[in-house]
Parts: structure tokens; sequence; C-alpha cells
């Protein structure tokens, strides 16, 4: 027996060490690192006590200990922001308990406290694998809550566990379903995570960089059908500012994002496309739309100049709805036209070849074509690994390389344009994507990372991407075909090309969607139409909810009945318990009930006569059936519910 | 009855110091016309119980030394030729008694060993086609060195099943060896027992037994500790016939404890001496652990 409850006790203080471990590790960007030290150290020093089967540290050690942390942790307070202040205090209450644990009763807050600690993961992670993993988490302490409680030997009935799980199921349904979404109380701190995606300046090598990052930038669904590839041009920055090597965006643009568009939502209807995109986490503001977006959902802005932004970095994944007018941007302000037209000195090739063409085509748009054919027509290659350009970049690109990237491309057609007298800007975004039929979404990844030039024509900015003319492949299909086989093998790595790792990427990625779309999406908007759809359907529902609970009621009664017939607890039991029966739970399950009167007899000399009598009588009743002796003990039991109460309240009390 | 019962058991302690329970035990489950297996080593005192019984309930007492060549003929008896009157005659063997003390049964001979366990079960024996009936009351007392003693073949299961008890007497305490140093010979006070309770008076106790009121509750104890061995790997099952010795042997302890009814205590309390041998055949018996785990694991509801 004492070596049977060792074993239980020790595997206990394994399971919360472990348990105390993941959620370390679960917690620990809101932990700077002389933090996590501190409890991985208390936690080791823990783990080592175990095994070496040392009891925990005393309590008025432990206590001074937590004291001087807890102090250090408010000293860091500022820091650490009010939240993340508290996960530490709450981590360091529960580590402390850990260390100054010497009976298992001490344990019944620990494990409470850890499933407030295992809920407060959430604020952190949304990801569908670390739900999963958090989930592990939470059934090792939910294991460990009922080891706590059960005798030491007994094995947790599986068949029984999954009935209440059964049971549970709809009522958990029902809060996710139903519960209100509120708003967080507090504001949750962003984390120091490196932004991901396109940055606010565009140089030769950065989307070379981008191109080579296989993780996923965003997903749309389209509400109607998927619009053909070459109208699947994502806009998400637009660079405005050249200073002879590298593109920005505007300072001025940065303030002016937060504006709402006028709502011109009148135009156009007809050829309006409406989707979904489900944004990752880029812990940016900017967010992507086709062509001119015309309405959006509450969450997001929409820019004068098209693009879509949110009002804090994403640092969670956000699902926006947005529906896109097909038709060019148009034209904000003279002073967006005037701030497209500034052209840095140096490039003198660049510049004559500007002026010929102006010459030669006077139109705009016919220019855009004569430049689109120069590119196609001249021996121009596209590859990631472009040799290195002089001081005047766009020249040595124009008529010594010819090998660029997208970006080179759209670069050297927007200083051409400006060269020209044409207002032209540099576009930021994505192009394509990978269409997954079966699910009915597009998935956009960071390697899907493009750039093109929109210039001024008739008001209205005209998306022109020289890079369709030098590898239409790459518009047509993917990056991949556009590019010469010995490049492609930059994109992917060796363990990408087998095909079941692909494979089983791809069904986490679908997964990871349907996780995205119908569990971190459904906010209270979602909500709200459910709840008008159940309202809708209020009396289909009062009924069936009448049928169903009537059913309930039936197959109760009905098991109500049968059960009667076998439940054969004798009278006498029931007697017993019906007046002393929290005082009997507290029977050791094998104890029969007269020997735990008689103990109580031992125990509670205040009571013995009673109890003595109590027992003699339902002894009588139980053993020998004996009916007079029963209606005796009902007598006893009524005549005497005073002395029952307090008997009662001293047995629960031990 | 129960009163001379209860002097039987009093001056038994006086005989064996120190082993009340044991010798309650005993008693009952001479009541409940079980036999009984003493498991123990050499010297602990099991010849001596089973003697004093024997002296104290005024029964005819033999004693027959198990060895590896002793044959069922020496033990039930055999016709032997009178030359004299020219017949054969029947030379009773040792089993004819009231009380048989078989000492060391497990080093004999299985065929030996199922010879005496027929005569147990039957209560009678047969020789030559001719059956004879034994004495009543017919009681064994069977005792056995623990197994990894050299030279012994142990009982299989299916005849340790025919014991109702077993029981070890085990160590004397301090106070009660010390008491049984300063004494002279301990055989002297066993011939001073006197017959307490005649062979019918003990009949009437034993035919008492079945009379005892077991409740259906009780009942429903009973056949779910009894269940709750059915279903595991670590243990054998305990079969009916268990079943049926565990609440004859808990109307003898009720009897002997002056009740008229079976409670629920009185099943834990004979419970390990009547099932440990049949769940686990080469168990210590005086550890009893795996109806220890039984008991503990069954819930009592009443």
């Amino acid at each position: 027996m004492l070596t049977q409850q060792m074993q239980k006790q020790k595997q206990l203080l394994l399971s919360w060490a472990a348990i105390q471990f993941s959620l370390l590790l679960l917690l620990q960007q809101a932990f700077a690192g002389w933090v996590i030290a501190i409890f991985a150290l208390l936690l080791l020093y823990r783990l080592l006590s175990v095994f070496k089967a040392k009891a925990g540290i005393s309590l008025k050690l432990v206590n001074l200990l937590a004291g001087i942390i807890a102090i250090t942790f408010f000293l860091q307070l500022r820091q650490a922001g009010v939240l993340h202040f508290m996960l530490q205090i709450l981590l360091l209450a529960a580590t402390a308990r850990l260390l100054a644990l010497q009976h298992l009763y001490e344990a019944r807050q620990l494990v409470w406290v850890h499933y407030f600690l295992i809920a407060c993961c959430f604020i952190l992670h949304q990801d569908m694998l670390i739900a999963l993993f958090i989930l592990l988490v939470f059934a090792v302490n939910l294991y460990s809550h009922y080891r706590l409680f059960s005798p030491p030997v007994s094995r947790l009935n599986w068949l029984q566990a999954g009935r209440s799980i059964l049971i549970i199921l709809p009522l958990w349904l029902a809060i996710f379903l139903l519960f209100p979404r509120l708003p967080p109380f507090w504001q949750i701190p962003n984390a120091n995570i490196a932004s991901t995606g396109l940055s606010d300046t565009l140089d030769p090598g950065s989307i070379e960089q981008l191109v080579q990052d296989d993780s996923l930038a965003f997903r749309v669904e389209f509400t109607d059908t998927l619009p053909p590839r070459q109208q699947l041009y994502w806009r998400a920055r637009l660079y405005e500012d050249f200073d002879g090597r590298r593109w920005q965006v505007n300072a001025l643009r940065q303030n002016a994002s937060r504006q709402r568009a006028p709502d011109n939502a009148a135009a156009s209807k007809d050829s309006s496309l409406s989707y979904r995109i489900i944004a990752e986490a880029s812990q940016q503001t900017g967010l992507f739309a086709l062509a001119t977006p015309v309405t959006s959902s509450s969450n997001v802005f929409i820019s004068p100049s098209g693009l879509l932004s949110s009002n804090k970095p994403v640092s969670q994944r956000l699902s926006y709805q947005v529906s896109s007018s097909l038709t060019p941007v148009v034209l904000v302000s003279e002073q967006e036209q005037q701030l497209n037209l500034r052209v840095p000195p140096g490039n003198p090739h660049t510049q004559q070849f500007a002026y010929q063409l102006k010459q030669q085509y006077p139109q705009s748009h016919e220019l855009v074509q004569a430049l689109a054919e120069h590119f196609r027509q001249q021996p121009f290659y596209y590859s990631l690994t472009p040799p290195t350009l002089g001081s005047n970049s766009i020249d040595a690109f124009l008529f010594d390389s010819r090998t660029g990237f997208c970006s080179h491309y759209a670069s050297a057609s927007a200083v051409i344009l400006r060269h020209a007298g044409i207002a032209a800007r540099v576009v930021g975004g994505y192009q394509g994507g990978n269409w997954h039929p079966q699910q009915g979404y597009l998935a956009v990844r960071q390697r899907e990372a493009h750039a093109w030039v929109e210039y001024l024509h008739n008001g209205v900015w005209q998306p022109f991407d020289p890079t369709a003319a030098v590898a239409p492949d790459r518009i047509l299909d993917s990056l991949d075909s556009a590019l010469p086989e010995d490049e492609r093998a930059l994109l992917d790595p060796g363990w990408r090309q087998l095909v079941l790792l692909q494979n089983l990427r791809q069904q986490l990625m679908h997964l990871d969607y349907y996780w995205s779309v119908w569990v971190l999406g459904f906010n209270d908007n979602s909500q709200r139409q459910l709840w008008r759809t159940l309202y809708r359907h209020l009396p289909a529902m009062a009924y069936s909810a009448a049928v169903l609970f009537s059913i309930i009621i039936v197959v109760l009664l009905y098991l109500r009945l049968t059960q009667s017939g076998t439940d054969n607890t004798p009278q006498a039991t029931k007697q017993l318990y019906r007046y002393l029966g929290k005082a009997l739970a507290t029977k050791p399950l094998s104890l029969s009930v007269s020997a735990f009167l008689l103990q109580c007899a031992k125990r509670y000399p205040a009571h013995d006569a009673y109890l003595k009598q109590l027992t003699a009588l339902y002894e009588q009743a139980l053993y020998k059936e004996d009916t007079e002796a029963l209606n005796q003990l009902k007598q006893l039991l009524k005549c005497h519910k005073a002395e029952l109460g307090r008997l009662r309240r001293a047995i629960k009390n031990t | 009855m129960l009163t001379q019962l209860h002097n039987v058991e009093q001056s038994l302690n006086q005989v064996i110091l120190g082993k009340s329970s044991q010798i309650r035990l005993a008693l009952c489950c001479l009541l409940a016309e079980g036999h009984l297996l003493l498991e123990d080593l050499p010297g602990m005192g099991k010849t001596t119980l089973a003697h004093a019984l024997a002296n104290s309930l005024g029964l005819s007492y033999r004693r027959v030394q198990f060895t590896s060549d002793l044959l069922p003929g020496d033990l039930v008896g055999m016709n032997i030729y009178d030359t004299r009157s020219q017949q054969f005659r029947f030379q009773a063997g040792p089993v004819f008694s009231q009380v048989l003390l078989a000492d060391e049964i497990n080093r004999a001979s299985p065929k030996t060993q199922s010879a005496l366990l027929e005569a147990m079960e039957e209560k009678q024996v047969s020789v030559d086609g001719e059956t004879r009936a034994l004495p009543t009351p017919f009681f064994v007392i069977a005792t056995q060195n623990p197994l990894f003693h050299a030279g012994t073949s142990a009982l299989p299961e299916s005849q340790l099943d025919r014991f109702m008890f077993r029981l070890s007497l085990g160590f004397p305490d301090h106070q009660a060896e010390h008491q049984l140093l300063q004494r002279d010979s301990s055989t002297s006070r066993l011939e001073l027992l006197t017959e307490q309770l005649n062979t019918e008076q003990l009949r009437a106790l034993q035919q008492q037994v079945p009379k005892v009121a077991a409740s259906d509750a009780l009942i429903d104890y009973l056949l779910a500790l009894v269940n709750s061995s059915r279903h595991r790997s670590d243990m054998l099952p305990l079969s009916p016939r268990a079943s049926k010795a565990i609440l004859r042997a808990a109307k003898a302890f009720a009897l002997i404890n002056q009740r008229d009814y079976v409670t629920a205590a009185d099943v834990q309390q004979v419970f390990p001496y009547v099932a440990e041998h049949r769940l686990a055949p080469s168990s210590d018996a005086q550890e009893s652990r795996l109806s220890q785990i039984l008991l503990l694991q069954t819930p009592c509801p009443i």
C-alpha cells in the first residue's frame, strides 16, 4: 500500500513538472530570457528531488524564494506589461507550490491553476498544431486530477471516460457556438517577432529572398468563381520614392493609409468580385486586395489608393471580407501624380531610351505596349540570380546584363515611364496562388511575391506587368515554370521534393485552413448570423426541441422503470443514505456500512450510544430482513434529526 | 451449546498462546464442515492445534506423517487375509477417524494425496470394490511446508479447492512466546484438556450453520466480490464452489459470534482465508495479497 502511494505521488509529481515545463515552453513569448531561466532552474531542481526521492523544500524557504522572485517580476512590470506579469506570477505560484509539495492533498489548487494557465496559452497561440499540443497538456492535467483522488491501484475506466466525453460534447459545442464573444479585457502586447512578407522598401534583392520562403502569406475564398490567373494581382504596397537604387513607400502614404476611401460602391457594381481573405500573422498592418477594393468588413480599412490595412499589426490570423471592382485604381490627387513623376539623377542611357520612345509613341498606352514589345524581343532573361549592378543600376540592367527578376523589370519600367513623362510607380504584392479545388480556396505563399508597375492613363492607374512580357509563364502558370531548370532547385530544398512529405504538408495546410475558417474565424459576426438563422427557424427549432425533450424524458422514465426492477439496494440502506448520505460518502469504498458506523461511534464518543443503536437496528433490518427492525430504524432516524445533523457535520469535517 | 463452544475456544487459547483469531477461524472451519490446510514452517504448533482440537471436542484423533513412499493403502486401510478364519478381513487405515492430521501433505506422492482428497470429498472410501463410510464428523487438518522446501510436490489447484480454509499460524508475539517458555511442557497441558463438547452437540451446531440468515443484499455483495476475480489476468477466477464455501464459512463465523445472520463484515473476515489459496495456489498464506486487493477494490454498498 505504502509503496503504491509513493509510486502514485512520484508519477503525479513528474506529470505536474512536465505540465509546467510545457507551459513554460508555450508561454515563452511572454517571458524574458532570465525569467525562463529561473523557472527552468526551479523545475529542474524539483525533478532532481523527485528522482532522488527527496521531499520538497520546506515551505518557509519556498515562500522566501517566491517572494524574492515575485518582487523582481514586479520591478520589471513596466517592461513586461501587465498581462505578461500576471502570467509570470501565476506560473510562479504553480511552480512554488510544486516545490513545496509534501502531501498530495496540497495539490488540489495546483491542478486548478494549471487549468487556468493552460487556457491562457490560447492568448499567445492559435495555431492548430499548437492547439493540439495544448489539448494534450490539458488531458495530462485532467488525468492527474483524476489520479489525485483515485485509490492508488485503480485504473481509469476508458469506456466510462469515453462515455462522459460523449455526454459533455453537445454542451461543449453549444458553449463554443453560443457563448458571447467578449472583447479582450486587456491589451494583448505585441510579441517581439520579426515581421514577415513585403517590407516598406523594395531593393533589387528583397523579392528574391522572399520567393525562397515557402510559408503561407494568406488564403482566399471566392464567393463566386475563381477569376483567371492574369487578374490575380494582389496589391499590398505602393513604392513611389526611388533613390536610384531602392524603392520606398512614401512617408505621406504611410500616414494616409488610415483614411477610409469615399464610398463608391455604386460604381461599376457589375464587374465586382467578392472574396474572403485569411491573412497569416505578419506583424505588419498592410493587407491584400485585388484591383480596387470597394467594400470590406469592419476590421480593415481601405485607403484612397486602394490598399487595405488593419488598425494594428496582424499578430494573429486575420480574416476579412472584401469586394473589389475589377477596374484600375483612380487617381486621388494632383499631388499623387506629381509624386510619381520624380526621377533621381543618373542612368543617362535609360533617359535617352525613354526620350526616344516618347518621340516614337506620344500616346502613353502605345509607349507601354512598345516597352513590353522591347522586353519581349530583345534578349532579356528572367532569373533568380542576377549579376550585381553598378551605380547606374537601371542602365546596367537594361543595356548590359539584361537578366533580372520581377523587381528589376518593374523598377526599370517605372523609371523609363517617368523619364518619358508618364506618372508611374512600382506595386508590391503577390501574383497568382495555388488553387485547391477540393477545399475551394487559393493559397498564396510568400514565394508568390511579385512586383509590377502602375502608370497613369486617363486619370486611372493602369497596371502593367513587364515580367509578363519577359516570362509569361510566371503569370500564367507559376514561378517554377518560368525559371530555368538549375534555378528551380534553389526554390526547392531536397526534402521538399519528397512526395510523401509534400503530401503531408498539403494535408496539414488544408486542415489548418478549416481550423482557421471554422474555429478561429467564428467571431461575433458569425455568431450573430447563427442567432439570426436560429431565430428564423424558431418554430421548427421549438418543435424539434420539444420532440427531443419528450423522447429524452420517455427514455429516462423507461430506464428508471427498468432500473427500479434491478435496483436492489435494500430498504434499510436506502433509509440510511437518505439521512446520512453525505457522511456515508466519506466511507471507504470497501468498508461495510455497519463497520463504518461503528468506527464513527469510536471516533465521536458523543454519538456512541445512538450510533450503536442505529447499527444494531440496521444490521437486523438489512441482514435478517426484519421488517419490524426496519420500522424501528425509520423511527430512530426520523426522531433524531438534530443529532444526525451534528453527526453529518462532524463526519464531513474530518 | 454456543457457550460450550466458547469454552472450547478458551481452553484452546490456553494451549496455543496468542493465536486467538486463528483458533476461531479453525473452529469456524470445523463448524462449516470444511477441511483445514495449515501452511507453516515446522515447529509452529500445527500438530498441537490439531491435537488440542480433537481432545477438547472429544473426537477420535489419528495422525499420519506423509512421506514420499506412503501408499494409498497405508492411508485408507486394506483387506488382509486372516489365516485363522480363512477370510479377508478389512484392516481400517488411519483415515477412519474423526480428526485426521495429515502432516506435511505435500511430501506424499500425488497418488496418495488424491486418495486422501477423494476421501475428504466423498466422506467414504472404496477398498476392493467395497465402499465404507467414514465416521462423522470427519475433519481433516492437513499441514504443509511452504513450497520452496526440498522434496515436496505441490497440491494441484483442483485439490487445494477441497480445503475450505487455509491458515497460517505464524510466529507468536514476544509475550506469548515468553509465557510459552516459562511453562514446563505443553504436552502436559494438552493432556489436561477435557471434553467440553460431545459429538452430538457438535453435530447440532454444524446443523445450525446453514440456518444462519443471509440476506439478498449480502449475497449480492458476496457475488460482486467473487465476480471481481473473474475478469483479471493476475489471479485464478473463483469458482461457484468457492462462493459456496465463502458463504458457509461466513455463516459459521456469524454463528461463533452469536449472531443468526451474516454481515458483510463476516464475509470480509473469512474471505482471505477461504479465497487466497484458490486465487493463487503458490501464494504465501500469511500475506493473502490478492484477496486483500479484491476486498479493497470491491465497493461494499451495504
